[in-house]
């Protein structure tokens, strides 16, 4: 019979075959992009991790390859558009997009993206409390495999513990490389702490030395007594963030740190427990020694308290310790702080309580909807490695932070202002006791109750009903995520060196 | 008899032709306005989350969830209060100010330019600028309550609870009075002039010519400005947002904030489009009946 083959099929049923074969193996193709598969191994013996980088990705990217990577709006954008971002180009050839989104976006961004499946991400900065949301959605690539081919593994060891212990992983599984130092610090007046006439006063007032101090009730103490005796010269004991988005940071630092827990072994959330009503009680004793209107103090507003010498005492993140040195304050992009009157008098130190909150930060993400995965690992592997990260956290215009080992004991950092080294030692104390912000499933959730009960506090709602209603809201939240699974999540991060102090 | 036409020729024949005109706009229209409210629907009865993208049919789950939803009906009563006090403050500003220059003052083209201002700015902005304003420590209204106290003075404008609602409305207001005063000035300049003689010579008052004259002539136009600022209220976001994000608490959400937060921060997406639904539903059966009792809904 005509346009019958040996096997049976007709020449049209093969044809359809042959056709529609076809039409998959290139549909897999235009799927897969740049993906060389992540299984084999890359030689990497006598390179560092950047130069390895940047031998893969010349391949990757012979055709002008454009890797687009999320990145905080503002000032951190500053550091792929005009440094990290040319520098790869030039280096592999590989153009980089850079998407500036504020950071209150960036969650919803990254998720529409992955929802929507248009693969407009390649590589993803993301705060690694949002970890364990992105990776149920399935939005972000596990980079084990990546990691392992081009023996990555080591330079990721020499990450400062406390990040790379704690915001590197989800299930015990890579999802993104802690790339941002973010911790509090405490930022003191050297020049105040060392007057003698205050050290004699505070001694006769309390019996005590007039030190930076190390407990809560040391800091209200010491707080209470500068205001009284330098108000009168325009400065006030301390100052803070107190506006609700950078409260709920402290909050969960400080509660900790007073031993409180955030949920029971039945996953009922504690937060009400004495722990937290002493921290909301503490801030209202000390919004009583701090300037009027501290109840609208964000980052801004406490910067400028501060490097105007108006306080004494306050806690932050890295950049502060920067922006009050007077670090290349001539630096344009960084017209908008204030001009510092304090430079050479500030000390650096732990908050007191010891463990500071890893607030925030950034881990360097790739999306797992991404055409171009391996470029855009490899073009974070480089930015993420000893060599480019230690040029990264000394560029005067960009807010990236020491997190390295090798950052804390940079020979060129120590230099860069007088007191640099002393700032650099109290970081690389802050990485070892550092705790982690709280990650769940839904972590928003938590935190947005507990931002409404911070500005409730501000309206003077009484502390332990709010904790009560926080606590109910946060049990709500854990039921509609599912007790057991929620629970599950909880003891993982729990278990974490950061979660809880030690 | 009627002589039947087949559909080809109605559409592409010569008295088809106004339908291929309009074509391209119902398409637009049913595209961008019916296709949404369609799926918005669709969604509501699924299960759609940030965790999960569960498209099965969940029934009636998310529509009985709103019923225990305490925090969706607070949102709804805030707004239904700035709604309340803003809508009708508005009204009697915009039409003073409109029977102020209804008569032919010298400089009346420039006052009222500069009166019209704040409707042009972007609600976001004007948001932003109240904020400065109403800032505790820098704010130009605290420092100038200073000047008559004689001491400084840092109302927490936008944190206090018995100030931020007054807040709010005071740049609501301001925003947009302006816009009911250009209506009910046009309005009024229709008003027939040779009535309001009649009523002169007839001896009628101010207030007798103003209810049984001016009012009645002016309206449908009050009417339909009520109804746009109205229906404004009921979505107010912007300048919430920028002063309280919501706060202290949930004090000052509306439905659009709880609505943004449910959708677009915690991807509550099913329940959000069953949030939708409802507003839509609440806001149809208010239009319609304030189209039918002004009854220009005909």
């Amino acid at each position: 019979m005509a346009g019958t083959t040996l096997s049976g099929w007709d020449t049209k049923t093969a044809v359809a075959l042959v056709a529609a074969g076809a039409l998959a193996v290139g549909l897999s193709g235009c799927g897969k992009g740049d993906d060389q598969g992540v299984s084999g191994s890359y030689d990497t013996s006598g390179k560092s991790s950047a130069e390895v980088a940047v031998e893969a990705a010349k391949p990757l990217c012979a055709d002008g390859k454009t890797i687009t990577i999320v990145w905080e709006a503002g000032l951190q954008s500053l550091d792929p558009i005009k440094f990290s971002g040319p520098k790869w180009t030039e280096a592999t050839g590989c153009k980089v997009e850079v998407v500036e989104v504020p950071t209150s976006e960036m969650f919803t961004k990254i998720a529409q993206d992955y929802r929507a499946g248009s693969g407009a991400y390649d590589a993803l900065n993301v705060i690694p409390a949002w970890m364990p949301d992105l990776v149920q959605m399935g939005a972000l690539e596990e980079l084990d495999g990546l990691v392992d081919k081009y023996g990555y593994r080591g330079e990721l060891q020499n990450i400062a513990a406390t990040y790379r212990d704690n915001q590197m992983t989800v299930d015990g599984k890579i999802y993104g490389f802690p790339d941002d130092g973010d911790v509090f610090l405490m930022y003191y007046r050297k020049d105040i702490f060392a007057r003698q006439d205050l050290q004699d006063a505070y001694k006769s007032k309390t019996g005590k030395d007039l030190v930076v101090p190390t407990t809560w009730e040391d800091f209200i103490s010491v707080g209470q007594f500068l205001t009284g005796a330098l108000k009168k010269e325009g400065t006030f004991g301390a100052s803070m963030f107190r506006e609700p988005g950078y409260g709920n940071f402290m909050f969960q630092e400080r509660f900790r740190n007073e031993g409180g827990k955030f949920f029971d072994g039945d996953m009922k959330a504690t937060v009400n427990s004495a722990a937290g009503v002493k921290v909301f009680n503490d801030w209202l004793t000390e919004n009583k020694f701090m300037a009027k209107g501290v109840e609208k103090f964000g980052f801004v507003e406490n910067l400028a308290e501060f490097v105007q010498g108006k306080s004494a005492m306050t806690i932050s993140w890295p950049p502060y310790g920067r922006f009050a040195a007077g670090y290349l304050e001539n630096e344009e992009a960084l017209n908008w702080v204030p001009k510092t009157q304090i430079a050479g008098k500030i000390g650096y130190a732990l908050p007191p309580g010891g463990h500071p909150e890893l607030a925030a930060g950034f881990a360097l993400s790739v999306a797992s909807g991404s055409k171009n995965k391996e470029a855009a690992y490899l073009f974070i592997q480089w930015l993420n490695s000893e060599e480019i990260s230690n040029q990264r956290v000394q560029l005067p215009y960009a807010l990236r932070d020491p997190f390295r080992n090798s950052h804390f004991e940079n020979e060129g950092y120590k230099a860069l202002w007088p007191d640099a080294k002393d700032y650099l030692a109290a970081l690389g104390d802050a990485a070892q006791t550092g705790l982690l912000d709280l990650s769940l499933i839904q972590t928003d959730k938590y935190e947005e109750a507990l931002r409404q009960g911070i500005s409730r506090l501000w309206a003077g709602d009484n502390p332990q009903k709010i904790l009560d209603d926080v606590a109910a809201e946060w049990d709500k939240i854990t039921a509609s995520v599912g007790t057991d699974k929620q629970k599950a999540v909880y003891e993982s991060w729990a278990a974490k060196s950061g979660a809880y102090p030690n | 008899m009627k002589n039947k036409r087949p559909l080809s020729q109605l559409i592409l024949g010569d008295r088809g032709f106004k339908y291929q005109l309009i074509a391209p706009s119902i398409f637009i229209l049913l595209l961008i306005g019916i296709f949404p409210l369609i799926y918005t629907l669709l969604v509501s009865f699924q299960g759609i989350t940030m965790m999960d993208n569960d498209t099965s049919f969940h029934g009636l789950q998310n529509y009985t969830a709103l019923g225990t939803d305490t925090r969706l009906w607070e949102a709804l009563m805030h707004t239904i209060i700035f709604t309340c006090i803003a809508l009708p403050i508005e009204l009697l500003l915009g039409l003073l100010m409109a029977q102020l220059f209804i008569d032919k003052l010298p400089g009346r083209q420039i006052f009222i330019a500069l009166l019209v201002l704040p409707v042009v700015v972007a609600p976001v902005v004007s948001g932003a600028t109240w904020s400065l304003l109403l800032d505790t420590r820098f704010g130009p209204i605290n420092q100038i309550l200073g000047w008559f106290t004689g001491e400084e003075v840092t109302l927490l404008w936008t944190i206090n609870p018995d100030l931020v609602y007054p807040s709010i409305l005071a740049a609501e207001i301001w925003q947009w009075t302006p816009f009911m005063f250009l209506l009910l000035l046009a309005a009024l300049s229709a008003v027939d002039k040779s009535q309001l003689e009649a009523a002169s010579i007839d001896g009628a008052g101010y207030w007798t010519t103003f209810f049984k004259i001016v009012l009645p002539a002016i309206w449908p136009v009050m009417a339909v400005a009520i109804l746009i600022r109205g229906l404004d209220l009921f979505r107010l976001f912007d300048i919430v947002w920028a002063l309280t994000r919501g706060g202290p608490g949930t004090m000052t959400e509306t439905i659009s904030i709880f609505t943004y937060v449910k959708g677009f921060q915690q991807f509550e997406t099913s329940y959000t489009g069953a949030v939708a639904l409802l507003i839509i539903i609440l806001l149809s059966v208010l239009v319609i009946g304030a189209l039918k009792k002004v009854e220009i809904a005909r």
